[in-house]
């Protein structure tokens, strides 16, 4: 019986050293490269004809153009049209990525901090460069809200100073947790379904209610994820 | 937990940056911008229709105004004609009935006239005959010769009681 966190192991498929560093082609990156497969054969082939009235794959390929698009409008405004190929791409792959590990013996790369957190720090350090280059020094307004009474700066300050530095980390980790919690739940409970007999049923119902669970938080911390890296786009671009 | 073995990390990275930049290139240079231009172009076919529509409404409507214009004066014109010619045939008619009335009221004085002429014919007719009928009855009865003028007085007086 396999333990329960065997299935986020990183397993080599083809060896590879580049300066010294072992980057070795593994299952996570056979998954990042299934996902980024299936994300441009959908929205390519889907929308092959480009009907004027769409069929259910130009359809779908549309609802997420739009969702993605509307997102970045109603939390970025205009400014943020040069992102939205990035923010798009973040989405389609973090979702992507969660979906197709929940497929049996597919693997959540997202469950890995590593993969969450370089993303969240891309984002991080993007949002920080957009914010200076925009604003200049005055983006460091940033740690201390105008209009603040100049006596609160000693407490202010340190706090926001720590809940900027921490937004990377948030982020990561909040997807990281997310993904793998997910997955022991399944196969821990998974294991109680052969264990205890004609009782299983019990596990089972749990089972395939969790499943159900997993595949909506697979959705919804890909949407978190987005949403909270337009949030961040909000405030490098109009600050507070 | 292999989340936090280091040893992998290298590798993860590596393919999280080569496939990530890869499909950020293909979606924003190949695929985004297809759906963009599917998107607009049925935008702007929508608002070319609905332009379209709103034309073709306004000439209706126009073309309706003309029509009840055109409607209203055929009416009115269709109206004063057939006043016109009621006024005329009214005047006509009472025109023909003045000139008929005239007429019979001629024919009818002229018929008393000649009416009341041959009754004096007829009367004078009459006494002329009884004078002669009394002259000649005179004569035959008790032979005496009666003058003309005598006998017609005579009736004359008979007439006249």
């Amino acid at each position: 019986m396999a333990g329960p966190l065997e299935q986020f192991e990183i397993k080599p498929l083809a060896d590879l050293s580049v300066g010294g560093f072992d980057v070795s082609f593994t299952n996570s990156a056979l998954w990042m490269v299934i996902a980024a497969v299936l994300v441009t054969g959908f929205m390519t082939m889907s929308m092959r004809r480009g009907a004027l009235v769409p069929g259910r794959w130009q359809g779908a390929a549309e609802v997420m153009y739009e969702f993605v698009a509307n997102m970045l409008k109603d939390n970025v405004g205009t400014a943020g049209r040069k992102y939205f190929p990035f923010v798009f791409t973040l989405f389609m792959f973090v979702l992507f990525g969660n979906l197709l590990g929940m497929i049996p013996h597919g693997f959540a790369f997202t469950s890995h901090i590593i993969v969450t957190f370089a993303m969240a720090l891309v984002i991080f350090v993007g949002v920080t460069i957009i914010g200076f280059a925009r604003h200049g020094t005055h983006y460091l307004r940033m740690f201390f809200p105008e209009g603040a009474p100049i006596a609160t700066a000693i407490i202010l300050i340190p706090i926001e100073i720590i809940s900027y530095f921490s937004r990377p980390f948030s982020l990561a980790i909040r997807l990281f947790a997310n993904m793998t919690v997910g997955h022991i739940m399944l196969k821990v409970i998974g294991g109680f379904v052969g264990l205890i007999g004609i009782f299983g049923v019990l596990p089972f119902a749990m089972l395939t209610g969790i499943t159900v669970l997993e595949f909506g938080i697979a959705a919804l911390q890909a949407y978190v994820y987005t949403i909270l890296t337009c949030i961040y786009l909000h405030d490098a671009i109009h600050m507070h | 937990m292999p989340q936090f073995d280091i040893t992998s990390f290298p590798s993860q990275i590596f393919w999280l940056v080569v496939v990530f930049a890869i499909l950020y290139i293909l979606m924003s240079k190949i695929a985004l911008p297809k759906v963009g231009d599917v998107l607009e172009r049925r935008h702007k076919t929508i608002e070319d229709n609905l332009g379209k529509a709103r034309a073709l409404k306004d000439e209706t409507d126009a073309a309706i105004a003309r029509y009840e214009a055109a409607l209203a004066e055929a009416r009115d014109a269709a109206h004063a004609d057939i006043r016109e010619a009621s006024e005329k045939a009214t005047a006509q008619q009472a025109a023909e009935t003045e000139a008929m009335a005239r007429k019979l009221s001629e024919k009818t004085s002229a018929a008393e006239k000649r009416i009341a002429q041959a009754k004096t014919t007829a009367l004078s007719g009459v006494s002329e005959a009884a004078a002669d009928i009394a002259r000649e009855a005179t004569a035959k009865l008790i032979g005496v010769k009666v003058q003309t003028k005598t006998a017609e007085n005579a009736v004359a007086a008979v007439i006249g009681e």
